[in-house]
């Protein structure tokens, strides 16, 4: 369901909005990238993104958000090569996650280079915020 | 009277054997009972939390003290493709934590196990695996290859904590070795 | 009952290093490598107490000397055959299977801290032999280790053996040889019991 970005915006600001989201520490990010031209935000487009195979030279030929952190955002993950236990993505199950937003990016960075080969666009970091808030 | 020969027998080796070793320890705190037990089989227990949480995402957070300061130069130059994984971080991190490297590097640090590790390596190597150096090897040249590349449990010499129970606090102590579905190890 | 005149039969040399290498072999055996410093300086006191007793062992007072306790491998059978029949003589000094322990302890604590400062030496590039090795292990460090460890866990079954031993002793010449090797006394003998050949 596409949500015109600013909508959204005052949709999760306000306090009433803390039963439908689960955190709202995620706006000064999304801010930033509505001030770099985002102007609307899709989860299901964070979910297609997130299960979507990538092909790859290195190691893993096939490479997905999924391969570490799987399809299940309340479920734990593992490391894929070294199998150590990352806590789960969703807020509702960890709350530490989505609230650090340099740690945010820092993974963005790192997990876009790996899994896609490239940095995401601001578009698709804003989807997947979207698609992991909950 | 019956007993003060035995007693200072007693007093006169414990003084023999301890005096020694606190009158020549250094720079350490003699007193730093706890420091001085990790001095002798570990390395540093380190607590920086930038350190844990950066270098400890993925693995363990390997004890600076494993390498020389020439690896961690080379390793925290090429953080883009480190053993085919992103772990890139930003410069100001970056530089803190290549600090803290070579201040605690196996060529600077006092620690018996960390000066075993280094003495091994050539000064020309700059190694990236710690599972692959010398003393690293020599010390686990008699595991057989089920109890660890072949268990599932452990996968991998470079998974030091599957075994090494205190591995975290840079405790390496044969009497802590626990091999998942074997039992102990202290020959 | 007259109380037994008590005789000197442990001499001070005798008797603070017999205490002096319990406390320096025990405190050896449960510092390992975990406390290093420790365990060496211990060797090293063991050394030098086994280089004073072996001096003594010629020089000293009369029931401390090798002469008095060593004997033949035959006798020592005898006596403990002996001893299985209940019937085995009462020595003052060391009785012949005490002796061969005192021989065999030395023994094993002369392999075993001989072992260790070779590997301190081969391990740890450190201690009196250190420029024998160059690098750090290889062969030799590894067949130190088992040599080192085999002679420690070897004494410590002697010492298993000994104080067997001198329980054993005790109860049947109804003595106290703990006493004895703490205050050096042991009543004179009033007994009767024979040798038999």
């Amino acid at each position: 369901m596409k949500i015109p970005y600013m909508i959204f915006l005052v949709l999760v600001s306000t306090p009433v909005n803390s039963v439908l989201a689960v955190n709202t520490s995620i706006d000064t990010l999304l801010q930033t990238y509505a001030s770099q031209g985002v102007t609307e935000v899709d989860a299901e487009q964070g979910k297609h993104l997130w299960q979507k195979t990538f092909q790859s030279n290195g190691e893993y030929s096939e490479r997905r958000c999924a391969s570490c952190h799987t399809e299940d955002l309340t479920a734990p993950g593992k490391h894929i090569k070294t199998g150590k236990l990352i806590e789960p993505m969703a807020p509702s199950v960890n709350p530490q996650r989505l609230t650090d937003n340099k740690k945010i990016e820092k993974w963005f960075k790192r997990n876009c280079k790996w899994t896609m080969g490239r940095e995401c666009t601001v578009q698709e970091k804003a989807d997947f915020l979207l698609y992991l808030n909950k | 009277m019956k007993y003060t020969l035995a007693i200072s027998a007693v007093i006169f080796t414990i003084g023999f054997v301890t005096i020694p070793v606190v009158w020549s320890d250094d720079d350490h705190h003699w007193g730093d009972m706890e420091e001085y037990r990790h001095r002798s089989t570990g390395v540093a227990t380190i607590t920086d939390t930038i350190y844990r949480e950066e270098c400890g995402s993925c693995h363990m957070a390997y004890s600076p003290a494993l390498l020389p300061a020439s690896s961690w130069i080379k390793m925290m130059s090429g953080l883009e493709n480190h053993f085919g994984d992103n772990a890139e971080l930003d410069a100001e991190t970056e530089r803190s934590i290549t600090d803290l490297l070579l201040a605690n590097s196996a060529d600077r640090s006092d620690y018996r196990r960390a000066r075993k590790f280094n003495r091994a390596i050539q000064v020309s190597d700059a190694p990236l695996r710690i599972s692959e150096t010398p003393y690293f090897r020599h010390e686990h040249d008699e595991i057989p290859g089920r109890m660890v590349t072949g268990n599932p449990k452990v996968k991998s010499f470079s998974h030091c904590n599957a075994c090494h129970s205190r591995a975290e606090q840079g405790s390496f102590n044969e009497h802590d070795i626990r091999i998942p579905g074997y039992g102990r190890w202290d020959d | 009952m007259i109380k037994p005149t008590q005789i000197k039969v442990w001499d001070p040399v005798v008797r603070f290093f017999h205490w002096s290498l319990v406390s320096a072999f025990f405190i050896a055996y449960i510092t390992e490598e975990d406390l290093l410093s420790v365990h060496t300086w211990a060797g090293y006191l063991i050394v030098g107490l086994l280089v004073v007793r072996i001096i003594w062992g010629f020089i000293g007072t009369h029931y401390a000397r090798f002469s008095d306790f060593v004997h033949s491998p035959s006798t020592i059978i005898q006596f403990l055959k002996n001893t299985l029949a209940l019937r085995a003589k009462r020595y003052l000094g060391h009785n012949p299977a005490g002796g061969a322990m005192v021989m065999l302890l030395i023994f094993s604590l002369l392999a075993t801290t001989t072992s260790g400062i070779l590997l301190l030496g081969a391990e740890e590039q450190a201690g009196p032999v250190a420029n024998w090795f160059t690098q750090a292990g290889g062969y030799w460090g590894n067949a130190l280790e088992e040599l080192h460890e085999f002679f420690a866990n070897f004494t410590v079954l002697l010492v298993f053996i000994h104080i067997a031993g001198v329980i054993v002793e005790s109860l049947i010449h109804k003595e106290n040889l703990l006493s004895a090797m703490l205050n050096g006394f042991k009543p004179a003998d009033t007994r009767t019991h024979e040798e038999s050949l």
